[in-house]
């Protein structure tokens, strides 16, 4: 039988990522491995049992939590689709002010029921699994995850930088440009696709997992932006992951 | 310095390129490992020195270094054992008899047989160290009468984890076999020797001239041991290590491997102890 | 030397002449501010005055990212990668770069011989070109002139804004043959060109300072800096490691295995399963770097294995300067010495 999957949204600034894909090619292979089940709108979720259930968007309300919870309980597998669900994204640092308070609600347990909560992680209130990273999420991650799933193998992990792929593009480097790019400690995957189009990387796929962060920090300084803004940069998609 | 003129047409090869091999045995032989018997195409035989490994693919998942636990002597087929740890690794553990395997080498230096002959041999393994071991350990067996004694330590975390059970218990009623296995964590009906497997050494009694000591273990394990046998007054030359590294080719091209200036699957990955004791990154 | 004179007016006819070989490779802008080597389609795009390119030569021979093998997951069976070359000449080519390859010919060929190198390398030819060293090429401390022509078919010397041709192989007069805007000249290679960056010591007593750098302070030093991106090994043309990883496509009933470039200074580079990392610190790793330019085949081959392209530091966001590193060792071993000698 084909595994189950179902798809749920919560608290994402744009909504659904999904319709970024391109489903149209990709669908009907994607069909064949899977029945879906569930489509984010569905609230009043019908299926008691999910082999994977997908979560796109970060907990930001009580009732966000319940439903999470609920969903957990009946999925075998859970993934976070994209940067708020994986780490709260680019939504926790709107409400992280200051960032000790919040921190302290995210991970102080008992601090779920209050009535507006700060952007979390789906992996700050039950098990995540696995995560496909990116604001937005990378179809490319996505697709790769899926076939992973049915060939019963791990997820691949991403913990190179993203300037790793642009140099394999052979990109002028940005900083050789005079701009301030996050490439160096943010984990890699996306085929390095701001720098290609002359972008800066907004770290939006997430720190590596042991960075040189006053290393990094350094080096914007030394490009001209003020120590502020690089710390600002940085926290721009990673306010729950990096400690400044 | 290799120059290309001096290269021959022929001489170039494709290296990643697997033989599929077919399983004809495979069992799980404690919670986390699997033991597998595969055969070569044509009835071929793998051709390889005891310490060798191979890279074993399966596609779509990737490859990766295994040793190859069976003696040469043991003809028409040659066996693995995988510890379930990784990505291939465990979807290896769902390959059963019939399926397909893909196999490159055998790679590296195994143990110089000819400079073992007439020895002592002393293994010392440690947890899965006794994979590559059994290789050795069952070559002297099937050539008994070209080495001395044959010495076997073996240590596991606890007794659920020592691996094929069934052949030590063989090598334990052979009276040219002295065989000692300790574990860290017995449990109730565990009745042998506990603690780590340094522990083994102090006592035994050993012919200092003609001992060589084979060792394969957890990177930890090794400085300790050698520290042991270095009491017992073993030189360096009579100590040789078996040494693990992150592995993608094989065939000394990816770097993966190194250790100084040293690449694991070339030079190694049985070392003589006197030449990788200068190299800071090896023990 | 068989030489002749050649205006630069004329370089775009003779890059032309030289596609009746086969494809010309040469150095095109790229970006603001940059070069990379590119097939030639309009012979006055090719630039002649650069100072280095983002990739080296070696993507040519080397891709950056190279197909293995196809496979099928419902027959478990593969299909070997056919590869087919053509020939080709590479035009505008720098003595270090030259020079690399001729190193990378060394690790690809010598104990196991890869046969996509190989093919790609076979029917190849070269033409030179002198170039004016920037702040950040150091060649001539490891021992590479600018006018070196090791490796090359032809050359081209820049001199009063032209150029002198020299011919240096049987292959580099076959290239030429036909080709009329040439007239015979006396050699004469110019020694104006000054490089800015220099290692203060002959490259020949550098084995002798690694060997004692070991447990160096320096190290430490660069690591507090260095962010791990791994730009200056990606980049560099002497290094070859690379990453084997395969590619499922969405049917996931076929896909691909493919070999990526990958790099030593990467953190994840010596981890295994299990989470045992066997070079964990930036400092193993940027150490490592090093001792493979100037220490572990250097010993064995008795050359550098840099070739002071100086993409390392043009190209490291840190700012991180292989040749100030080297000089920083010199220095530590000189006050080392210095204090040694004081106290006997
Ligand atoms: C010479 C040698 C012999 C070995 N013999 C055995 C054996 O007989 N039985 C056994 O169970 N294990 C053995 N190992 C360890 C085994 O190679 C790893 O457990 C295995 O590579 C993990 O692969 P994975 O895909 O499951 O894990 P992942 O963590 O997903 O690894 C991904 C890739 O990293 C590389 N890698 C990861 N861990 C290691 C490692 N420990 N050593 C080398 N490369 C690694 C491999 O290329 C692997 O494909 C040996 C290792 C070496 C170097
Ligand atoms: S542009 Fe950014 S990602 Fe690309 S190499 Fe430069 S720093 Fe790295
Ligand atoms: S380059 Fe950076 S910001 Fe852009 S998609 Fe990649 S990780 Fe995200
Ligand atoms: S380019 Fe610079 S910062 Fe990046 S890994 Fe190399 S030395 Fe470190
Ligand atoms: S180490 Fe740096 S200067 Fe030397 S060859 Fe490599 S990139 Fe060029
Ligand atoms: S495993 Fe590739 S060089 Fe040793």
């Amino acid at each position: 039988m084909k595994p189950q999957v179902a798809f749920f949204d919560f608290t994402s600034c744009e909504g659904c990522q999904l319709n970024k894909l391109n489903l149209e090619n990709d669908l009907l292979d994607i069909l064949k491995h899977v029945d879906i089940v569930e489509f984010r709108e569905a609230m009043d979720d019908k299926a008691d049992h999910y082999d994977i259930a997908f979560i796109e968007g970060s907990i930001s309300s009580p009732s966000c939590v319940e439903r999470i919870h609920d969903i957990r309980r009946r999925s075998d597998i859970l993934v976070a689709l994209g940067s708020c669900a994986v780490n709260g994204g680019i939504n926790a640092m709107k409400n992280l002010h200051p960032i000790d308070e919040v921190r302290e609600t995210v991970y102080g347990k008992d601090k779920y029921l209050f009535a507006t909560l700060p952007a979390m992680a789906v992996s700050s209130v039950v098990k995540v699994d696995y995560e496909v990273r990116g604001c937005p999420m990378n179809q490319q991650d996505f697709l790769k995850l899926l076939i992973a799933l049915v060939l019963g193998k791990q997820a691949p992990k991403y913990n190179s930088p993203v300037c790793v792929e642009c140099k394999l593009k052979e990109n002028e480097c940005l900083y050789n440009r005079g701009m301030v790019c996050l490439g160096p400690v943010t984990r890699g995957g996306c085929d390095a696709l701001c720098p290609s189009f002359g972008q800066f990387c907004t770290g939006c796929r997430g720190i590596l997992s042991n960075p040189n962060l006053d290393g990094m920090l350094e080096i914007m300084t030394n490009h001209g932006i003020s120590l502020d803004e690089a710390k600002k940069r940085m926290l721009l998609f990673n306010s729950n992951e990096v400690q400044l | 310095m290799k120059r290309l003129q001096d290269v021959k047409a022929k001489e170039a090869r494709d290296l990643y390129y697997p033989t599929m091999c077919k399983v004809v045995g495979a069992r799980q032989i404690t919670d986390l490992e699997k033991w597998y018997e595969l055969q070569m195409p044509a009835g071929q035989d793998l051709g390889h020195e005891p310490g060798q490994f191979v890279e074993v693919s399966a596609f779509g998942i990737g490859e990766a270094p295994i040793s190859i636990s069976s003696s040469p002597s043991k003809k028409g087929s040659f066996e693995l054992c995988i510890r379930q740890v990784g990505t291939l690794t465990n979807v290896l553990k769902r390959y059963e008899q019939g399926d397909m395997i893909g196999i490159r080498g055998p790679f590296g230096k195994g143990y110089p047989i000819e400079k073992l002959l007439g020895k002592d041999i002393l293994i010392i393994a440690g947890g899965i160290g006794l994979v590559p071991l059994r290789s050795l350990i069952n070559y002297v067996l099937d050539n008994r009468k070209d080495f001395g004694r044959l010495i076997i330590l073996y240590g596991a975390k606890s007794p659920a984890e020592l691996l094929f059970k069934e052949e030590i218990a063989i090598w334990e009623t052979r009276d040219d076999v002295e065989l000692h296995i300790t574990v860290d964590q017995p449990d109730e009906s565990w009745t042998g020797n506990t603690g780590v497997i340094t522990t083994l050494i102090p006592g035994l009694d050993l012919n200092l001239n003609t001992t060589i000591a084979a060792i394969t273990g957890p990177p930890i394990m090794y400085k300790f041991v050698i520290m042991s046998l270095k009491s017992k007054q073993l030189n360096d030359d009579q100590i040789y290590v078996s040494l693990e590294r992150r592995m993608k080719c094989g065939v000394g091209k990816c770097g993966h491997c190194q250790i100084n200036g040293v690449y694991c699957c070339q030079d190694g990955p049985v070392f003589n102890y006197t030449d990788i004791k200068p190299l800071e990154e090896a023990l | 030397m068989e030489c002749y004179s050649l205006l630069r007016a004329d370089v775009p006819a003779l890059i032309d002449h030289l596609g009746k070989f086969g494809e010309v490779v040469a150095p095109h802008r790229k970006g603001d501010v940059s070069y990379s080597f590119e097939s030639v389609l309009d012979s006055s795009q090719v630039v002649l005055d650069y100072n280095r390119t983002l990739l080296p030569l070696k993507k040519l021979f080397l891709p950056p990212v190279e197909k293995l093998m196809d496979f099928s997951l419902k027959n478990m069976s593969f299909d070997p990668v056919e590869l087919t070359t053509q020939p080709r000449v590479f035009f505008g080519v720098h003595s270090y770069e030259m020079q690399s390859i001729l190193r990378l010919d060394h690790s690809m060929l010598s104990g196991n011989a890869e046969s996509n190198y190989f093919k790609r390398r076979k029917n190849s030819r070269f033409v030179g070109i002198s170039f004016e060293p920037d702040d950040f090429h150091f060649s001539e401390s490891v021992g590479i002139a600018i006018e070196e022509m090791e490796g090359f078919d032809l050359f081209l010397n820049e001199i009063d804004d032209d150029f002198q041709l020299y011919v240096l192989s049987d292959n580099g007069r076959s290239l030429i043959q036909g080709f009329k805007q040439i007239r015979t000249v006396e050699a004469e290679l110019s020694g104006k060109r000054e490089f800015k960056k220099k290692i203060r010591y002959h490259y020949n007593r550098l084995p002798r300072i690694f060997q004692y750098a070991y447990k160096s302070k320096v190290w430490a030093d660069v690591a507090e800096k260095c962010v791990g991106c791994g730009a200056c090994t990606l980049t560099c043309p002497t290094c070859f490691c690379f990453d084997v990883t395969d590619e499922v496509s969405v049917t996931a009933e076929d896909g691909l295995r493919q070999r990526t470039w990958d790099s030593c200074m990467l953190s994840t580079f010596a981890e295994v399963a299990g989470g045992e990392n066997f070079r964990e610190k930036t400092i193993n790793r940027t150490r490592h770097r090093l001792y493979r330019k100037f220490k572990y085949i250097t010993d064995e081959e008795g050359l550098p294995w840099c070739v002071g392209c100086g993409r390392c530091t043009a190209f490291c966001p840190a700012g991180i300067s292989l040749p100030d590193i080297v000089n920083e060792l010199i220095q530590e071993d000189e006050k080392a010495q210095y204090h040694h000698t004081v106290r006997v």
